[in-house]
Formats: structure tokens, C-alpha cells, sequence
């Protein structure tokens, strides 16, 4: 299959209802009928999954030839397509079939329509319709079932299954899912857990999509809860990692509902991790920033430019310099820096990130100025991977599912050596068995990919440096000489566990065909991503060896946008704090910046030394406390702008809903700053000899940055091809009695000047432009109905065009880069023989942003799991302490209490658990424990139970403050500046 | 030669059966000693394919063919990625059909014949390893069959270098949890694996990749259990004993209130009227044949004019049903037959798998209706949906075979005993229920538990 178009498949004749299609070869018959944009119902199988053969939903009937007028029922997903082939999905026999399967689903699905929350977008509905089953025939009595509580994020309503076993498929054949499974038979198959409690899989909210009918619901969308029809929906770009999955935000009156999956070709499939679909939570949080901070309002009602530009006038003449940030969009990024020059600019990265950034952009300047990093499409066709250094199912876990997808490649290609074709699902897995791919990773933390691996080791960063060294001598010499003498001295310094990855690292990598290095920077360790520098250089000079693809994630949706704006330059935080205690600058302006690297004491001595701090975020922090003036940003479902991808892929976000006043996009609120402040930098003369420019919309301000800068990457005249596609359904109701409670009058709809999308149902459907606000189609109203706007099933969508990708050239890299590397990771070294404790990544605290998600707070309070630590089982029987024991751990003067695991495997100075207050030192830390006393372990559960309290206190006040709001609708009759606009 | 003409059974005996010693006293063992050590695998494999022998379970299919199909590796075979660590032969003893009763008798009378049958098999298909997938309740047959076994693994019959052979095989008893389905043979590979038991979609076949994705051949324990003989005494005796039919003999049972219950090994072939009245004795006192489902409960009814058909693959189902076990289940004239066909759904509604939706929600339903009817609460209409369900559920439409069996007895019932129907719709009442024989039938079934099984 082409991968570019997803088009040129093998394509051959087949006849459906005597009229000639081109139908892909290498998928199944159901997939090829759909992909005609024909009509044929299934529940079992999915686009992804593949087929099984279990609902019997999708029959049809096939001829021999054209002379068969009686034919054979033949399960469409079981079929796979020949040239010639003959069927039917008319005739009588074969729709009987169809509309008796409903019928027996029928016998036991409830009637519970009005109070499901499936209810308009269920793909049971759409397929009963479809089958023409319209009376009940059955006199017997339903089967019922008890719920599950299945934790904060997905509801569980047995009563309504069909038993089409997709569930199970994805949670654990697709996704590695431990804590979920069948039970039961007959009529009374049971899918749920053991017994009740929170799912543990990383993407237990697919389930609330792949689930056809309403078994598994979006709790949080259940909570406050509407119609999809009602949903005022825009396409958006998860903002929680630097995978970049395409997302579709729903919103209505004025607080975002849910984000549903957005399905894209290249990167996340039909599929999301649950921190992208349930951390939306935070635009709608109790730490939202509603009103700004420091300015005088002339008008206690609204703020005006006016109030905004005399209150900043008081700063003129400052020095300033801007923090950006990795989860602000790359237009305000790009902004700030250009606004406060570039030698004032820094990313709020520490000295040791700005290592790093500098090794990534090394990376990414000697292996991505031609070739771009792979796609999860094509990871996913990878059969060799190298994972180091990243627990990829807590930072960026839809990669990590990819991954999971890779590792099937040995099996399918079994499969395939016996005639079974990829899309047969169980039949593939019954061949593959426990075969996988080579994959071998490196991680201090155990994790949930460990299981896949051929072998992996627990090692401390340095030690994954020095193994990775080896594999690059090895691989280099090599070449030359087989020589085994000199192959042992080089290894003499391993155990023998490290040099049996070793080798096999190297036998398997020669062997690949298509061979994946993965390695991140979420360990912080400049040293590991030189070294993948090195190896990757050994390879390519190695003309034997097949290409090697690599792929570097970052932490944050928008971090390689943000490396792109890092040069020479640019002020690490510690330069930041030297500069403002210097006296070099004045103040600083943070954009939506949290600060994390500065501990509380660095902080202080940062508001010591500032004159004046000007933050712009949505979400109170840290810095926000102590700020002088705080302007109100719009979140990601509130603004418009773009992301930048692990690839450098730079997609857009759309605005879901009009913030209300006086929440501004950062890059608005940045073009007042920039007015009010007049700055008098080499870069600032540029934009003011412009200023007869007014920059009032994204348009513009794209246009003002390409005609002005060299290096914005983004062309706008792509964007705004067309201007009218709704955001609401056809079906929306009520959009002249919405204001009813305090007006007769129909509501003007908003304008919005930046974007092609429509606060309205009116408008172009939505599947006229890539980027849809939703999906729908005739006949499907579930996000099923994506089948109808994809060029194929599982293609590209149908209006797709060439995403737009950063231009990677990265100035001047010199030995001074390696050098401050060295430089600054020369205390880490752990010559000294300290327990390093690295923490285990969390999915939902992982991310600044989406921890703000009240269900998310409530999670980290979870009492079911207490917090471990792993230490090596030598080093605890050494201390005569058992698993489950409490351990007192104390790190930077920091007490905490967690429960002992062991861990073979461990090496003995590495320690890694779970432990909430540690989550931040992903680069080590150094610890000491001891056994914690039975008060201490008292007080400490106290502690959670009260926090999980307060959490749920919290989570409950949210919901009822947001149904009172949906009482007094935000009506806004222009989407721009501020009132006196 | 021809004076054996009860191979399968003459070494039974149920009060103790034979030990290793006794066994081979009586000839036992000499099967297997020709197979490993006079016979290449491959003229194993011929002499089965041209004995003729076919598959006792229930579908008949060629032994030598299936066996055929398992794919070989020559010795010390140098592209070791291909040769697979095991291969797999799985004797199938999950006897659950109703009425059949036919293996238990195999296994608890002669287990050392079913021993020495796999070894020949596996060395045949070259297997390493051995199932027997016992059915859970048959506790005599799986002591009994571990005393065999471990006997064997004494006198190198099992293990490794088997009578100084290259030939190493290992064979384990494991007892199943219980489902009906797992009768199938890929249910029971998945059973076997520790997994759900539902059949595995076809292709791939499970001689090319079965348990634990290696190639395995499951057997009935009647089919294996004629290696030995037709080892020992060559396939032209097999096909003798019975020259006007299917190859060998047959254990043919009868139960149902006939005079003598129980079970006879026949040459294939033997008519029903000879098992029933022969052997069987007739039916019993006052009572008349109404009708009889020839092979288990899956198999279509046969009625007094089918009494002349030859009990084998071909005649029977020449006249419209399957030989399948071969164990006759009879119906007489005080029996309510809609009684007895909802006893049967029941049996085959609790069994369902679950998996695919014809038969879980089909079978259900059928229950729904024929509980009705019998009770005297059906409508005319009803006959219709029982129509449209056997249409439902029949070949080509599920998963696997069970819904198509299910439908067997309650279509061919609908077609032979269509004026009971009708009468129990008029009356509104079974006219049965008076003399008190199908009472327990109308207890309404718990949808829950499976003490109904078997």
C-alpha cells in the first residue's frame, strides 16, 4: 500500500449487484464494500482490529459466476476479495440474515434509548435501521446484569451489550490490557473486569468508542451530559504530549464536554490515550484564570484596551525578556521571541534541559533536514525496535500503542507465509502465539512494554550511555574485522546480562528490514541522546546495513515548535534568575509558563530580583501567584494556532467555543504587550517600523510573520481555503430558543475572522475539509460514519492535502555543545554509590495541563493502589525487609512513605516507584530509606483518604457549577479583542 | 484372521481393565512396536489412508487425510527456524454429546489400547507431545487412564527413546472444566491453552497450527483406538469387516426406553433395525417407536420407515440425517416430542459458546418459543419464528457446528411431528403432561450454573 496516498493499493474487479467496482485486494470484502460507500452493517469487526467473524452482522451473498442466481451466504469480513468475484447485498435471503442478527441482539438489548448516553450516535441504532428491523418478535423475558465500577473515566451498563467481543479485541488483544476480560456463556457472556475497580490500560477510554452500542460511556461526558447532535465541535490537536493526535473537542453552552477521537492516517488511527481524551477536564477547572491580574478597570463590567495599555504603560522602557513555553502555540512562542529579541528569549528550560534540546536538535539537524521521522502509521510496520530511555505508556502513550502494533510484524508475516491474511485477527494471533518482533529496551523503571520485549535492561542513564556506546564499537568494528578476541575486550566491562543485549542488538539489527530507534528526552540526559547520535552515525556509514529509522519524542504538544525557536541565544533559567539579580533586565513576560524547574526557594529569589512579572496563562501556577499582572489566555479549546509534532509535523488547533471576555488568545494578548511596552530591541524595530500593520486575526499575524521573518515556517494562504463549515450539526436544536431565558430574540451567530469553521449549523458539511469538526454521514451517526470520508477504509481522508513540516536547520553546532553537556552532567555521575531513585511516569500527573483535570486529581488520590517503591530484592533482603513492607523515603528534604516492592532485575543503586512527590525529578535523585513507623504510615493514609476527599468535594462543586452556568449562556456577538473592539 | 471382529472392545474390561503386562499378553502393544520399529512414518500414514478409516466424533472425515496434512520435517533438517519446537496429538475425550456414551467405554475398560493408539499417532505425525482432553466428569477414566500412563512411562512406552527408538513422546491427561463445546476441536485447543473455549476461526487448520500455534491433530479416542488393530492386522482386514460399507467396526448404543439399553461394537453398516431390535431388544413393554435421533443429539430424527438404513456415513445421511456417534436415541409414543426437542435446545442453549450471535441468541430464543408451545401458551405464529430460526442458525451462518446441530433434531422434528406442534398450539396444553413423564422438563431453567450439563 502507498503509504503517501493511501490509493494505489492492489486494486481488482468486483461485481456488487452486477455493477463493477475497484476494490483493494489486500483487505476483506466488508472493508472493500464500505470503502464504496455502500452500506453494509457490522458490529465485530473494526478498521484497526480486523476481523473475527463473531456477530454474523455483515453477510452477504456471493456468486460464482454470472450464470449462480442461487449463491452463498458468505460473512462479508470473513471474505477476503478476488478478482471477479460475484456478490449480492440486496437480495432477499442475505438481508433476512442481517435483520434476523439484530433481532437475536435484539432479544437481549435494552430499551433504554431516552436515558442512553449513546443515545444519537450509536452505531447499534444506525445498524438496526440499516437492516430494516423494526418490530420485536421475541416474547421472552431480557437477561440483566450487575455494573462494574470501572473508575472515574468509563461507565459500565452490562445491560446493554450485543456481545460483539470488540471490547476485549482492543482493551487486551489490541492494547495489552491485563484487568479486563470475558466471562461467563451462552447468552450471558460477562465483559468487565474481575472484580470492580479503576482499568488500569492507558487507553481504557477507547473503549467508550470501540464499544458499539452504550456498554462503556464517557463518564465525564454522562456527568454533564448532551445530545452529540447539540455539540458545537471543532478539530483540535491534543495538546498533552508530542505525538499530536488529532482530536475532536465538544463543547456547549460554554464548557467543553468531551474529546472524541479524530481519525487521522499518519498519526493516532481510530485510536487515543486517556490523558488526551479525559485531560481536557482543565478548561473547564476551578484553577481557570477568568479575570486579569494588575490592571485597573475603568469599568468593573469589562476590561478594555484601554485599561489594558495604561495599566502597561507604568512598564515602558523595561528590559524585559519572554519565557515561552512548550505547551503554548507556535505562533505566541514565535511572537514572544520576536517581541523581546532573540537574546532575551529563553524556553524555561534549565541548563540541563537546554543540553538536551541541543542534542535533539543535533538529532534532528544530521538525520531529519531530508528524510521525516516516521509516522505511528509507519512505526507500526517496523519489525526491529530499540527503545531507549523512554517509558513511552506514560509519556507519550499512543506511540507506545503503535509500538505494541509493531511488535506483531513476525507474527503477521507467519501468518501470511501460510496464506492468512493480516485482517484475519484471531487467526493471525492464534499463529503468531507469544512470537514477536525484536524489540529490546533500555529504561531505569520497569514498564508496561517490558513484557514485549526480547530482553530489556533497568539501567541509570549513564549505564544506558555506556551500553549504547558499545553497540556503536561493536557495530563499527564490525565492519572490518570479525575478529572475537577483540569483540570480548570490548565488552570485558559488562555483566554478562548487558552482553547479551549487546549482542543481540546487533545480530537482530543487521537483520531487519525495517529497524526503529526510539529514544526521547524524558530522562533529561543529554548524554543518551548523543550517543544515539553516535550509533545513528555508525549506521549510516555502515553500507550494509538497511536504513535505521529513528525517532526522538519530546515531552510537551508543542516542544520540537518550541525547540525551533532555540538558538545560541536563547537563556536557559538559570541565566534567567543570574540576569534579573544582576540587574541586566527588568522583568520578565511568562507565557503560559509554569516554571517547573525552579524549586519554591529559586522562585522567591526570582520574585526578589523581578521587577515586574507578566504572565499569560489559563490555569493559575506558581508563577501566576506571584506575578504582578496576569493576563487571561484561552486554552487549546478556546484559541486557534498550531503544534508542532515529534516529526516537526505542524498542525492546527481550531477554536471550539468563544472564550468569555476578557480571556484572550496568548498571541492576542501578546500584540497588546507588545504595544503597550514599546519595545526598543533590534527585533522590536522590525515590528515597529510595521506598525501600521493591525494584526486583529490569525490571518494576519501569519501573514505579518512571513512577510517579516524568514523562519516562520507556517504558510497561511493553505489554511483558510474555505470559510464556512459549521461546527454544529444540521440537527443542532435549538439555536433560536437558546437564549430564550432572557431574550426573545434570535442570538446573532459569532463571527469568527480566524478560522473557516462556523459558530453554527449552517454552513458546508463538515467532511468538505480535512479537518472535520466532527463526523457524520448518512445512515452513521457514530464516529463509525469515518468510513464514509476516508479515500478507503483505513486510507486517507478524503479532502486530505500534505500536513506542512518544520524545516529542520539548527545553526552552529560546535564541540561547545557537547561540551556544556558534559558540563552539566558532570555531578550526576553516580561514582559515588547513592540509590538513585528515577520516578515512574504517571499518565495523568505526567502532563501539567491535563493533572488540573478534576478526575485526574482524583486518581492521584486513588486508594486502591498504594505508592511503591522498587528496590533490588538483594538490597532489601540484605535489610531484612519484605515485599509489602512500608518504607520511609527522604530525598531533597522531602518525607515520603511508600510501600516496598522488589525487583529482580534491579541493579542494586536504582530505585524507581511511584511515589507522587518525587514525579518531577525525571533526571535521578538521590535517596535514603528507611522503615517507616506505623504512625507514619497512619498519617500518611490519612492524608490520601482526606486529599481524595477533597478531590471528590472538588469534582462534585465543578459539575454543579457548570450545570448552573448552562443556565446563562455566553452569547458573544463578535469573536476578536476586547469589548471596545 | 478374521476371527476378530470386535477389535475395538474384545480387550474391555470395565471391573478392572488390563494392565501393561496383560495387556501385551493379549497382543496389546504390538501395534505400536510394528509402528516404530518396522514402519516409517510415512508408511504409517498409507497403511491408514488405504485402511479407509474415518473420523468416529461425529463428522466422518478420512483420518489418513487429516492426518496427511500435517506438515513434515526431515530429520536434522538445517533451516531450524521452520522446524517447530513441538508438535501436538490431542485425543478427543470431551464426550458430551447426549446419548453417547461410546468412548467412556474405550477409556475406562482399555485405556491401555488408547495409550498405545496415540503412540502410534504421534509417531505417525511425528508429535512430541500428547493430550487426552478428558471429559471433566469421567473421574474413573482419568485414574484409570493415568495408570496406564504411568505404566508406559515404566516400560519406556512414553518418554524419552521410546523402546530404543529416536522417537520420544510425552502424554498427559488433562481433565476438562466442562463445556460441551469443547467437543470441537479448536474450542478445545483453546481450552486446552487456558483460553475461552470457542472454535477458532478456519483457516489455519489446526495439523498447521493448533495448540499453542503448533501443528496438532485431535482424534476422536474411538477413531484412535483402531490404530493398533489396523497396525497389527493391516488395512485390507479393516476394510473386511465390514465389506459393504465404511472400513471397521462400529460401537453402535441405544438408549431411550428400549428393553437393553447399552452399547455394541457392529461391523459399519449394521442397520438400525438391527441395533434396535437386536441388540437393544426392542422397545420396551406397551410402547411404540415414534421416531430416533441416530447419532447424539445433533442429528436429525429418523423415523420407523428409515429402520432398514445401514448405520453408516453414507446411507444416513442419504435419508436425511447424520450417522454421527452413532448412538441412537429413541423416542417412543408416550413421550411428548416438542418435550423432548426443548430438553435438547435447552442442553444446546446452556452449551452455547457465546460467541457468534445466531447461535447464542438464536438457541435462546428457540427455548423462549418451544417453552411456550409446550405449555400450552403457543400461537400459530410461533411456528413460523421456530421456521425462521432453524433458518437462523443453520450451516454457513455460524461460527461453528453447534447451532447447525441444535437445529438438526427441531427442524427435522418440525417436518415429522408438525401435527404435535399444531395440537399443543390448539389444546393449548401438552397432551403428554398427564402421565407425568416429561415434568421435569417444564422446570424453568436458572440462567445461571451449568448443573445441566451432561
Amino acid at each position: 500500500m502507498d503509504d503517501k496516498k493511501g490509493t494505489s493499493s492492489q486494486k481488482v474487479t468486483v461485481y456488487i449487484d452486477d455493477i463493477a467496482y475497484q476494490v483493494n485486494k489486500e483487505n476483506n470484502l466488508l472493508a472493500g464494500v464500505l470503502s464504496q460507500k455502500l452500506n453494509l452493517p457490522y458490529f465485530c469487526w473494526h478498521p484497526s482490529m480486523g476481523s473475527v467473524g463473531a456477530c454474523r452482522q455483515c453477510a452477504v451473498t456471493q456468486y460464482q459466476d454470472e450464470n449462480d442466481t442461487r449463491g452463498r451466504l458468505v460473512m462479508a469480513c470473513m471474505t477476503p476479495v478476488s478478482d471477479g468475484m460475484r456478490i449480492t447485498l440486496q437480495d432477499k435471503s442475505s438481508a433476512k440474515f442481517r435483520e434476523q442478527v439484530i433481532g437475536a441482539m435484539m432479544t437481549n438489548h435494552p430499551h433504554d434509548c431516552p436515558v442512553c448516553a449513546e443515545g444519537g450516535e450509536c452505531h447499534l441504532q444506525d445498524m438496526t435501521v440499516m437492516t430494516g428491523h423494526n418490530s420485536r418478535d421475541y416474547q421472552g423475558t431480557k437477561r440483566t446484569f450487575n455494573n462494574q465500577y470501572l473508575g472515574e473515566l468509563v461507565g459500565h451498563e452490562m445491560n446493554r451489550c450485543i456481545t460483539c467481543y470488540r471490547c476485549t479485541r482492543f482493551y487486551n488483544d489490541y492494547a495489552g490490557g491485563k484487568d479486563f476480560g470475558v466471562y461467563g456463556s451462552k447468552n450471558q457472556v460477562y465483559f468487565g473486569r474481575q472484580k470492580d475497580g479503576t482499568l488500569e490500560s492507558e487507553f481504557s477510554g477507547n473503549l467508550v468508542e470501540v464499544c458499539p452500542t452504550g456498554v462503556f460511556t464517557n463518564k465525564l461526558f454522562s456527568a454533564h451530559y448532551t445530545r452529540k447532535w447539540d455539540l458545537q465541535s471543532a478539530p483540535s490537536v491534543c495538546a498533552h504530549c508530542s505525538v499530536g493526535c488529532n482530536t475532536s473537542i465538544g463543547e456547549r453552552y460554554g464548557s467543553v464536554r468531551r474529546v472524541m477521537n479524530r481519525y487521522s492516517y499518519d498519526l493516532n488511527g481510530y485510536f487515543l490515550c486517556d490523558r488526551g481524551r479525559y485531560g481536557i477536564g482543565f478548561v473547564n477547572g476551578e484553577q481557570r484564570i477568568k479575570k486579569a491580574k494588575g490592571i485597573s478597570q475603568a469599568s468593573p463590567e469589562k476590561l478594555t484596551r484601554l485599561d489594558v495599555s495604561k495599566s502597561l504603560a507604568h512598564f515602558r522602557g523595561k528590559r524585559f525578556m519572554g519565557i515561552g513555553s512548550a505547551r503554548a502555540s507556535l505562533e505566541a512562542n514565535f511572537y514572544l521571541k520576536q517581541i523581546v529579541g532573540e537574546e532575551n528569549f529563553s524556553a524555561g528550560y534549565s541548563g540541563q534541559q537546554m543540553a538536551v534540546a541541543k542534542a535533539h536538535q543535533q538529532l534532528l539537524n544530521n538525520y531529519f533536514t531530508k528524510d521525516r521521522m516516521l509516522s505511528l502509521r509507519e512505526v507500526e510496520q517496523c519489525d526491529f525496535i530499540l527503545l531507549i530511555g523512554e517509558d513511552l505508556t506514560k509519556t507519550s502513550p499512543r506511540f507506545a500503542l503503535a509500538l505494541r502494533q509493531a511488535c506483531r510484524n513476525s507474527g503477521i508475516e507467519k501468518a501470511a507465509s501460510m496464506g492468512v491474511a493480516s485482517w484475519q485477527d484471531s487467526a493471525v494471533r492464534t499463529i503468531s502465539g507469544k512470537r514477536n518482533s525484536p524489540f529490546f529496551a533500555m529504561h531505569p523503571t520497569a514498564t508496561k512494554l517490558d513484557e514485549l520485549t526480547e530482553q530489556h535492561l533497568l539501567l541509570v542513564p549513564d549505564d544506558i550511555e555506556k551500553v549504547m556506546l558499545a553497540i556503536t564499537n561493536l557495530l563499527g568494528s564490525d565492519l572490518n574485522e570479525k575478529n572475537s578476541e577483540k569483540h570480548e575486550k570490548q565488552l570485558e566491562n559488562y555483566n554478562t546480562e548487558q552482553q547479551l543485549f549487546i549482542n543481540k542488538v546487533i545480530s537482530e539489527l543487521v537483520k531487519a528490514k525495517k529497524p526503529l530507534i526510539v529514544t526521547g528526552d524524558s530522562l533529561l540526559s543529554a548524554k543518551i541522546l548523543s550517543a544515539t547520535n553516535k550509533l545513528m552515525a555508525c549506521l549510516e556509514n555502515n553500507p550494509d546495513q538497511k536504513k535505521v529509522n529513528l525517532v526522538v519524542l519530546a515531552s510537551a504538544s508543542n516542544s520540537i515548535g518550541l525547540l525551533s525557536l532555540i538558538d545560541e541565544k536563547s537563556l536557559s533559567s538559570e541565566q534567567v534568575l543570574a540576569k534579573l539579580s544582576n540587574n541586566e533586565m527588568d522583568g520578565f513576560i511568562c507565557l503560559e509558563q509554569e516554571l517547573a524547574t525552579f524549586t519554591d526557594n529559586e522562585l522567591t529569589l526570582l520574585r526578589e530580583n523581578a521587577e515586574t512579572i507578566i504572565v499569560l496563562d489559563h490555569s493559575e501556577s506558581r508563577v501566576s501567584a506571584i506575578a504582578d499582572i496576569v493576563l487571561p489566555a484561552a486554552a487549546v479549546s478556546e484559541c486557534n494556532g498550531h503544534f508542532v509534532n515529534y516529526q516537526g509535523r505542524i498542525q492546527r488547533f481550531s477554536q471550539v467555543h468563544a472564550p468569555i471576555l476578557p480571556i484572550l488568545d496568548s498571541w492576542k494578548w501578546l500584540s497588546y504587550v507588545e504595544k503597550s511596552l514599546e519595545f526598543s530591541t533590534t527585533s522590536q524595530s522590525i515590528l515597529r517600523k510595521n506598525k501600521a500593520e493591525i494584526i486583529e486575526t490569525l490571518d494576519q499575524l501569519h501573514h505579518h510573520f512571513s512577510k517579516h521573518f524568514t523562519s516562520w515556517p507556517v504558510t497561511g494562504n493553505v489554511l483558510l481555503v474555505q470559510n464556512s463549515v459549521a461546527r454544529m450539526t444540521q440537527r443542532a436544536s435549538g439555536r433560536t430558543s437558546q437564549a430564550a431565558n432572557f431574550s426573545v430574540h434570535e442570538t446573532k451567530v459569532v463571527q469568527d475572522k480566524d478560522q473557516h469553521y462556523r459558530f453554527s449549523m449552517e454552513g458546508n458539511k463538515p467532511n468538505t475539509v480535512k479537518d472535520m469538526p466532527f463526523t457524520w454521514a448518512p445512515g452513521w451517526n457514530s464516529n463509525q460514519s469515518i468510513n464514509h470520508h476516508q479515500v478507503e477504509i483505513q486510507g486517507q481522508l478524503s479532502n486530505y492535502h500534505e500536513d506542512v513540516y518544520l524545516a529542520f536547520q539548527f545553526s552552529n553546532f560546535n564541540h561547545k555543545v557537547e561540551q556544556t553537556s558534559d558540563d552539566t552532567l558532570a555531578g550526576d555521575s553516580p561514582v559515588d554509590k547513592k540509590f538513585t531513585y528515577f520516578p515512574q511516569g504517571s499518565l495523568f500527573q505526567g502532563e501539567w495541563q491535563s493533572a488540573l483535570t478534576a478526575e485526574f486529581d482524583l486518581l492521584k488520590y486513588s486508594l486502591e493502589k498504594n505508592p511503591t517503591l522498587y528496590l533490588s530484592t538483594e538490597f532489601s533482603e540484605s535489610q531484612g525487609w519484605s515485599q509489602g513492607q512500608w518504607l520511609k523515603v527522604t530525598a531533597d528534604n522531602i518525607n515520603c512513605i511508600a510501600q516496598l516492592k522488589c525487583d529482580a532485575r534491579l541493579p542494586k543503586y536504582l530505585v524507581y516507584g511511584d511515589i507522587y512527590d518525587f514525579i518531577n525529578n525525571k533526571s535521578g535523585i538521590t535517596v535514603k530509606f528507611s522503615e517507616a513507623t506505623e504512625f507514619e504510615v497512619i498519617q500518611q493514609q490519612e492524608s490520601r483518604i482526606n486529599g481524595y476527599q477533597l478531590a471528590k468535594e472538588n469534582q462534585k462543586n465543578i459539575l454543579e457549577r457548570l450545570k448552573k452556568s448552562d443556565q446563562h449562556i455566553p452569547i458573544r456577538f463578535v469573536a476578536g479583542g476586547l469589548d471596545d473592539a | 484372521m478374521t476371527e476378530i471382529i470386535r477389535p475395538l472392545t474384545h480387550l474391555v474390561n470395565l471391573q478392572s481393565p488390563l494392565s501393561l503386562s496383560d495387556y501385551i499378553s493379549e497382543g496389546g502393544y504390538q501395534g505400536a512396536n510394528k509402528a516404530i520399529h518396522d514402519f516409517s512414518p510415512k508408511q504409517v500414514l498409507d497403511l491408514v489412508s488405504d485402511s479407509e478409516l474415518k473420523g468416529r466424533g461425529g463428522a466422518g472425515f478420512p483420518t489418513g487425510m487429516k492426518w496427511g496434512c500435517v506438515p513434515m520435517f526431515p530429520d536434522n533438517d538445517e533451516n531450524d527456524d521452520e522446524v517447530p519446537e513441538f508438535k501436538y496429538l490431542v485425543a478427543n475425550a470431551d464426550e458430551m454429546e447426549p446419548g453417547t456414551f461410546k468412548d467412556r467405554y474405550l477409556l475406562e475398560g482399555a485405556p491401555h489400547q488408547l495409550v498405545e493408539a496415540m503412540i502410534i499417532g504421534a509417531h505417525t505425525i511425528a508429535a512430541n507431545r500428547g493430550y487426552i482432553f478428558l471429559r471433566g466428569e469421567y473421574h474413573l477414566a482419568a485414574k484409570r487412564l493415568q495408570r496406564a500412563i504411568d505404566e508406559a512411562y515404566q516400560k519406556n512406552w512414553l518418554g524419552n527413546n521410546i523402546q530404543g527408538t529416536k522417537f520420544s513422546f510425552d502424554l498427559y491427561v488433562h481433565t476438562s472444566a466442562g463445556r460441551y463445546i469443547c467437543g470441537e476441536e479448536t474450542a478445545l485447543i483453546n481450552a486446552l491453552e487456558g483460553r475461552r473455549a470457542t472454535p477458532r476461526a478456519k483457516p489455519p487448520f489446526p495439523q498447521m497450527s493448533g495448540l499453542f500455534g503448533k501443528p496438532t491433530v485431535v482424534n476422536n479416542v474411538e477413531t484412535l483406538c483402531n490404530l493398533p488393530h489396523i497396525l497389527k492386522h493391516g488395512a485390507d482386514w479393516f476394510k473386511a469387516l465390514s465389506p459393504d460399507s465404511d472400513a471397521g467396526t462400529k460401537i453402535y448404543a441405544a438408549c431411550g426406553r428400549v428393553k437393553s439399553p447399552g452399547l455394541w461394537e457392529l461391523p459399519m453398516g449394521t442397520t438400525i433395525r438391527e441395533i434396535l431390535y437386536q441388540h437393544a431388544g426392542g422397545m420396551a413393554d406397551g410402547l411404540k417407536l415414534r421416531g430416533l435421533l441416530p447419532g447424539g443429539a445433533s442429528t436429525d430424527f429418523l423415523l420407523p420407515e428409515h429402520l432398514d438404513t445401514p448405520m453408516d456415513f453414507a446411507s444416513i445421511s442419504k435419508v436425511g440425517s447424520r450417522l454421527g456417534t452413532g448412538g441412537l436415541i429413541v423416542l417412543d409414543d408416550q413421550n411428548c416430542p416438542v418435550a423432548m426437542v426443548l430438553n435438547l435446545l435447552k442442553f444446546f442453549a446452556q452449551e452455547s459458546c457465546g460467541f457468534c450471535t445466531p447461535c447464542r441468541d438464536g438457541t435462546p430464543w428457540a427455548v423462549e418459543v418451544l417453552t411456550r408451545i409446550e405449555n400450552g401458551k403457543g400461537r400459530k405464529e410461533d411456528l413460523d419464528t421456530l421456521h425462521n430460526l432453524c433458518d437462523f442458525m443453520w450451516l454457513g451462518k455460524t461460527h461453528c457446528a453447534l447451532a447447525p446441530g441444535a437445529v438438526e433434531p427441531l427442524k427435522s422434528a418440525l417436518r415429522y411431528f408438525i401435527d404435535e406442534f399444531e395440537q399443543h398450539i390448539d389444546n393449548g396444553c401438552c397432551s403428554y403432561q398427564q402421565q407425568g413423564v416429561t415434568q421435569q422438563t417444564h422446570a424453568v431453567q436458572p440462567s445461571h450454573g451449568g448443573q445441566f450439563h451432561g
